[in-house]
């Protein structure tokens, strides 16, 4: 590839400070709705072919083929989130007190038109059973709509998934 | 914790709590939920002692393949030998007692300590060690210091069982009636073999694992603990244990219980009600069944999966299987995965599917029990009132024409199963 | 219980090392719960899987040992006991 031809696909600086811009005011909308669970607005982030997946173990090979902690589309989170607003959901009730940091964002690439976008979390969750800090890598696959951006992948590969885990019932 | 009002828990000459004045026929004492020392003395009277579950042989399918897995507070090595057997090995070097087997799981012919190079067979044999001059040579002290063998091992329908006891009842005799409910599962399979190859999910609980083991055939928390998850999704699972469900509670003796639903199943005379679905939307499942079946398949089709507790630590629930691992009086762990049927890959990858949706960390059922789980932990710790009630539907049991003891859909009829074995297992000499 | 994978289609990427006395197709197998090698003596379909820690003990096999095995008597065209 020429140098022409690489500044021609290549974004200006200031479209790609832009872009990385909106992917993280995206993100941390994202994490603050979860955080205070704000079940309607979360809900409406995502596309009608997401995948929320919270990976178990080392294996992300067929992950239909293999347990997950959370491998929900677009119906799961909706039943998910019915489940939370009955307010009997008893992991959920109540609501755990909740704070995440996100840090480490950049866009890894692109893929049929969405942005892939990278973050590092920590999360610490109260409830009477005590503090339980959390932490992991998000990888977000984000969908450009007009001049907003929609959700239609969320990993959470949390650094203790090869481990016995904690209940984990509120929004990772 | 004061049982009697004397402030003492009464004990037995080798300083052992009389278990007779803490289980009774319909009720439980706290303390045993609680107490550190009754549990070091479950460990040695039931963990180390009869069959306790440690995996399917599916999971070491190929020679060399193996897994690590417990039984009780033991790290265990679940291999396959190149002779085709499964063996279980302590995890722990015969020289200084480093682990051995670090990565879960692996596929080796041998296994090598890392701290001073111990090299093992799979079937537990010292091979030989690094600069064996310092031990008088090859062929001196080998055969002296081996991997520590579990003495007992055997597979029913690939289930795979160790027990640390050199001698005691067989695995047939321990299974007893629950044998033919894992016999139920497999024949769920067109080629009547379960597998359990879609990994395992780890769930920490901060409760005893008995309050696990006696909720797994409780029929009478659902409607409670999950009427969220059901209203959602209009689940008819809550009606099957409610008291005008036919389905009944059935002590299986030696400690292992079911919540037979087929009563219910039969009433509705519907292949596949079972698993939420009609067989027109898993056809190609339903006609290999019935080619492997032949006229008997409706019935099994009808009929479904089992929900039996095998004791100590096995919970077959229709289409997921559950471990028990106990890690102190307060704590355990609890594994999910899903059934696979061989033969059925139009079910298994729903099976998968509806596990990973119920059961788990997130799961939107166990995450529920777990929360019960933890907050009754909590509770047995509380001085007053002492007891837990086991009493529910003792006034109703009757005798079933296998001569099994059987309760209605939400009574308490396997938790006092479960009661009685544990208590001629913890006051037996 | 134990189904051996030893059919071509569940062998990865590998091999064939031939000369006039022998045969033997190597390839990387992923049907265990780890990786091993799956060699297979393509004169008599007879197949023999090493795992990594056999694999670094023939490497580190002196030559005089290895020549040992090469011995017909040795293993496969032995007669008699012993």
């Amino acid at each position: 590839m020429s140098a022409s031809a690489q500044e021609t696909h290549d974004p200006p600086a200031a479209g790609r400070e832009q872009a990385l811009r909106q992917v993280e005011q995206f993100i941390y909308r994202e994490a603050r709705l979860a955080d205070e669970h704000d079940y309607d607005a979360w809900e409406a982030l995502w596309t009608d072919d997401a995948l929320y997946w919270v990976p178990a173990g080392g294996d992300l090979t067929v992950p239909a083929e293999r347990m997950s902690v959370i491998y929900d589309n677009r119906s799961r989170i909706s039943t998910r989130l019915a489940q939370l607003r009955t307010g009997r959901r008893h992991a959920q009730d109540p609501p755990s007190q909740l704070r995440r940091v996100i840090s480490n964002i950049e866009i890894t690439g692109e893929d049929h038109g969405d942005i892939i976008a990278a973050a590092n979390f920590i999360a610490a969750e109260s409830r009477e059973r005590g503090v339980e800090l959390w932490a992991g890598r998000v990888i977000y696959r984000l969908r450009p709509a007009g001049n907003e951006l929609r959700m239609a992948g969320k990993q959470v590969l949390l650094v203790n998934r090869d481990q016995p885990l904690p209940t984990l019932a509120f929004l990772i | 914790m004061p049982v009697d009002g004397s402030g003492q828990v009464p004990v037995l000459a080798a300083d052992r709590p009389d278990y007779r004045r803490l289980i009774e026929r319909a009720r439980v004492h706290s303390s045993v939920y609680t107490d550190p020392q009754i549990f070091a003395d479950e460990l040695a009277r039931i963990w180390y002692r009869t069959w306790v579950f440690v995996g399917h042989a599916s999971e070491v399918a190929q020679p060399g393949d193996y897994i690590r897995t417990t039984i009780g507070l033991q790290d265990v090595i679940m291999a396959r030998g190149t002779d085709g057997r499964v063996h279980l090995l302590l995890n722990r070097c015969a020289h200084r007692g480093n682990l051995v087997c670090e990565a879960q799981r692996g596929n080796a012919k041998s296994f090598r300590c890392p701290y001073h190079g111990w090299t093992y067979r799979n079937t537990g044999e010292l091979i030989g060690f690094p600069f064996n001059q310092g031990y008088g040579g090859k062929g001196t002290i080998e055969a002296e210091l081996s991997l520590a063998r579990v003495p007992r091992v055997a597979e029913y329908q690939g289930f795979v069982f160790g027990s640390l006891a050199p001698d005691g009842p067989d695995l047939a005799e321990h299974l007893g009636e629950a044998a033919r409910e894992l016999d139920r599962l497999a024949r769920l399979s067109p080629e009547g073999r379960v597998e359990l190859t879609a990994g395992w999910l780890r769930h920490r609980t901060r409760a005893n694992w008995k309050l696990l083991a006696e909720n797994e055939t409780d029929g009478y928390h659902p409607q409670f603990v999950h009427g969220s998850i059901f209203s959602v999704t209009g689940s008819p699972i809550g009606a099957l244990y409610s008291d005008k469900s036919a389905a009944v509670t059935r002590s299986l003796g030696r400690g292992h219980s079911e919540n037979d639903l087929r009563p219910e199943f039969r009433k509705a005379g519907e292949p596949m009600r079972w698993f939420g679905t009609t067989a027109d939307r898993v056809p190609a499942y339903a006609a290999a069944m019935r080619a492997a079946h032949g006229p008997a398949a409706e019935r099994i089709l009808i009929e479904g999966a089992p929900h039996v507790m095998i004791f100590p630590n096995l919970f077959v629930a229709e289409i997921q299987v559950f471990v028990i691992q106990p890690l102190s009086a307060g704590e355990c762990v609890q594994h999910s995965t899903a059934v696979q049927l061989a033969g059925a890959p139009e079910l298994n990858r729903r099976m998968v599917s509806q596990s990973v949706g119920s059961v788990g960390p997130a799961g939107m059922l166990l995450a529920d029990d777990t929360e019960m789980y933890e907050r009754n932990q909590r509770g047995v710790a509380m001085l007053a009132p002492e007891w837990l009630d086991l009493r529910r539907g003792l006034a109703r049991e009757r005798i079933d024409e296998r001569g099994l003891r059987i309760g209605g859909a939400t009574d308490e009829t396997g938790m006092r199963g479960f009661w009685q074995h544990y208590l001629s297992l913890m006051e037996g000499a | 219980m134990t189904t051996p994978a030893d059919g071509p289609e569940n062998s990865g990427s590998g091999g064939t090392v031939a000369s006039e006395f022998a045969s033997v197709a190597a390839a990387v197998d992923a049907t265990a719960n780890g990786p091993r090698l799956r060699l297979e003596d393509l004169r008599t379909g007879k197949v023999r899987f090493l795992d990594a820690l056999e694999l670094e003990t023939i490497v580190w096999l002196p030559d005089g040992h290895l020549t040992q095995l090469l011995d017909p008597s040795a293993d496969r065209w032995r007669e008699g006991p012993g």
